[in-house]
């Protein structure tokens, strides 16, 4: 019984977490040529969250939205470990309210977005906020690129740290979980328009608008999720939302 | 030679349209319908199938696979249909003193399992995406390859499970099929399964293939499969001892208390470490033995990612040497081997006295970040 009431009391704090962050418009040179004719994407404004969606802001989701708990969740849409971590379909494994939520299936992360009257950024939207993120940071080519292979050898510690869902900047892009964009798969192995020589030993020069440390990292990243199905869970992989500007 | 394509071929047409099991000759079982001989080798394997499944049993299976430098013993004789299992997952693993990181494996060892076939066998593959999942590889487990006890009696490599989802896949070199199929990338949790022949004889390299491949064989993802040939060497009954030794580089760079995977030295190719059997002193605690007067059959492969090396054993001249490991592709009396990124030879040579042989690859540069090994030979027996 206390234990619940601590959970609600954490779902009270929820919330209360911080609005989404501005992302000014703007251009951005992708690290990644999906498009061998465009070098310079123009960004209109738009909102992201500040911060991963936590455990405690997925169970207020859940609460309200029964379909989408542990086990509820239409078999289609996961592919059998949704929320596996969870001893309950309204109960948080101990200790994990403040830590990006994972082990949800891309549905299950439109789902969310879509009931905060948001949605799962593009790919674009997420790559042009971690530039602007980078710059916020003031972050080198070299910092950044450590970051990411960092995480990627050791991604179980990176995702079990704590986020702060009231942070009021854009905050750990890169150093918690890798997360869901809404046309993760547009990139060389699963989507429609398949790249002749990707897949199995695809090199990925013909991709890269450069070849430094940061655009190598950012490249795993894009490729490494692309080859996610839309049904896929693990403990490193969560989301945040993106929203339109008011017009 | 041609009788045997026709009577081959009238073999398939047989299968396909009754339906019955069919030996072609020389011992050569089609199974599938779409299956075909062409000089005694069989293409057209049935497609890849990828589903989930709740498996959670042991990581490694197959009688004939085992833990390098160990190479099973074909104790059949023809060929052979091996199921064989080498799930994917990560593990810590230590590459020299003090040195860990957090390697993507098949099997949980870096290099992964050795597979022994004979040329002509099928091998009915199945390897499950268990990154997500903690995958203990150091106790003895009932099913399990004799790999699993070979691990358990060598923990050099002081083996960790470590949860690290990503998605991988397999790319047999010792198979001919259609990559865009079988070596398809599996997302955790996934299996995939494909059915491949041993149509050519000699040592081949299979490692992950999903991109960045360079970064994903840089972690650990490769092995080595032994294919004997169907007539065997021709010194096979004159062999003492046969041993697996699998080259590659690591590059590492270090980050507080850990190491992790250095791109940029990666793509240099400018490796912290290089490696015999996955450890600088994989062959120095662990010497292979000999007595003086053995002739010692090595099958060595240069897994790469991107190096070359110049297998060498001071003291001792390579008496024969097959070129990736096929009997037509005979050389006598080397030195030295050059092997570049995934190529591989069988060598043989006469341990000439009692002593210590070191194994190097003669690139100094290599040899001095760990390529170096030993074989211990004992007093003359015969
Ligand atoms: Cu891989």
């Amino acid at each position: 019984m206390y234990k619940w009431l601590s959970v609600l009391s954490m779902v009270v704090a929820a919330q209360a977490a911080a609005e989404p962050v501005i992302i000014p418009a703007g251009e951005y040179k992708p690290a990644v040529l999906l498009d061998e004719t465009v070098e310079v994407v123009v960004m209109p404004a738009f909102k992201l969250d500040a911060a991963p969606v936590t455990y405690a802001q997925y169970l207020e989701f859940v609460s309200e939205n029964e379909k989408w708990q542990r086990d509820n969740i239409a078999a289609i849409f996961h592919d059998g470990n949704y929320l596996k971590s969870w001893p309950g379909n309204e109960e948080l494994p101990a200790g994990f309210e403040s830590k990006a939520v994972t082990q949800v299936s891309w549905f299950a992360a439109r789902a969310y977005c879509d009931a905060q009257s948001g949605r799962l950024p593009t790919l674009d939207e997420w790559e042009y906020a971690s530039n602007y993120y980078l710059q916020q940071q003031n972050l080198s080519d070299k910092e950044y690129a450590q970051m990411l292979f960092a995480r990627n050898s050791n991604p179980t510690a990176y995702s079990k740290q704590d986020v702060d869902a009231n942070i009021e900047h854009l905050e750990y892009m890169h150093n918690r979980v890798n997360e869901w964009v809404e046309d993760y798969q547009l990139l060389l192995t699963n989507g429609d328009n398949n790249d002749l020589l990707a897949g199995s030993c695809g090199d990925s020069a013909r991709f890269m608008a450069d070849f430094g440390d940061a655009s190598y990292a950012t490249f795993f990243r894009y490729q490494s999720r692309s080859n996610y199905r839309p049904q896929s869970t693990t403990s490193t992989l969560g989301f945040r939302c993106a929203y339109d500007m008011e017009k | 030679m041609k009788t045997f394509i026709k009577s081959a071929v009238a073999s398939a047409l047989l299968v396909s349209f009754a339906g019955l099991p069919v030996i072609a000759e020389a011992n050569v079982p089609l199974k599938h319908d779409s299956e075909y001989v062409i000089d005694g080798k069989i293409y057209g394997m049935p497609k890849a199938k990828i589903y989930r499944d709740d498996y959670n049993g042991p990581a490694v299976v197959g009688d004939y696979v085992t833990m390098v430098p160990h190479l099973a013993e074909l104790d059949y004789k023809g060929n052979k249909e091996h199921e064989v299992r080498m799930d994917v997952f990560s593990q810590k693993v230590e590459v020299a003193p003090g040195v860990s990181y957090n390697a993507w494996t098949f099997g949980g060892s870096v290099p992964g399992p050795v597979l022994h076939v004979r040329e002509g066998d099928r091998v009915v593959f199945k390897m499950k995406n268990r990154s997500t999942e903690e995958v203990v590889i150091t106790k003895p487990f009932k099913g399990a390859s004799p790999y699993f006890d070979q691990i358990a009696a060598n923990q050099l490599q002081k083996h960790q499970p470590v949860v690290a989802p990503m998605p991988h896949s397999m790319d047999f070199h010792s198979g001919t099929v259609a990559a865009n199929d079988k070596w398809a990338t599996i997302a955790p949790g996934e299996t995939i399964e494909f059915e491949w022949i041993a149509n050519y004889a000699g040592t081949y390299m299979y490692h992950c293939g999903t991109s960045s491949v360079l970064m994903h064989t840089a972690m650990g993802q490769y092995g080595a499969v032994v294919v004997s040939p169907k007539e065997g060497y021709p010194t096979d009954k004159e062999v003492d001892q046969e041993y697996v030794i699998v080259q590659s580089e690591m590059y590492l760079e270090q980050m507080g208390e850990d190491y992790i995977y250095d791109h940029s030295a990666a793509l240099a190719r400018d490796p912290s470490h290089v490696v015999f059997n996955g450890h600088v002193s994989a062959l120095s605690e662990n010497p292979l033995k000999s007595n003086a007067g053995d002739r010692v059959r090595i099958h060595f492969l240069n897994a790469g990612p991107s190096g070359t090396s110049s297998f060498h054993v001071i003291g001792a001249i390579f008496d024969k040497v097959w070129a990736e490991g096929d009997p037509r592709n005979t050389w006598y009396g080397m030195q030295t081997v050059l092997l570049g990124a995934s190529s591989s030879a069988t060598v043989e040579f006469i341990v000439p006295e009692e002593g210590v042989y070191k194994l190097v690859d003669h690139e100094f540069a290599d040899a001095e970040r760990g390529a170096a090994g030993a074989l211990y030979a004992g007093p003359r027996k015969k």
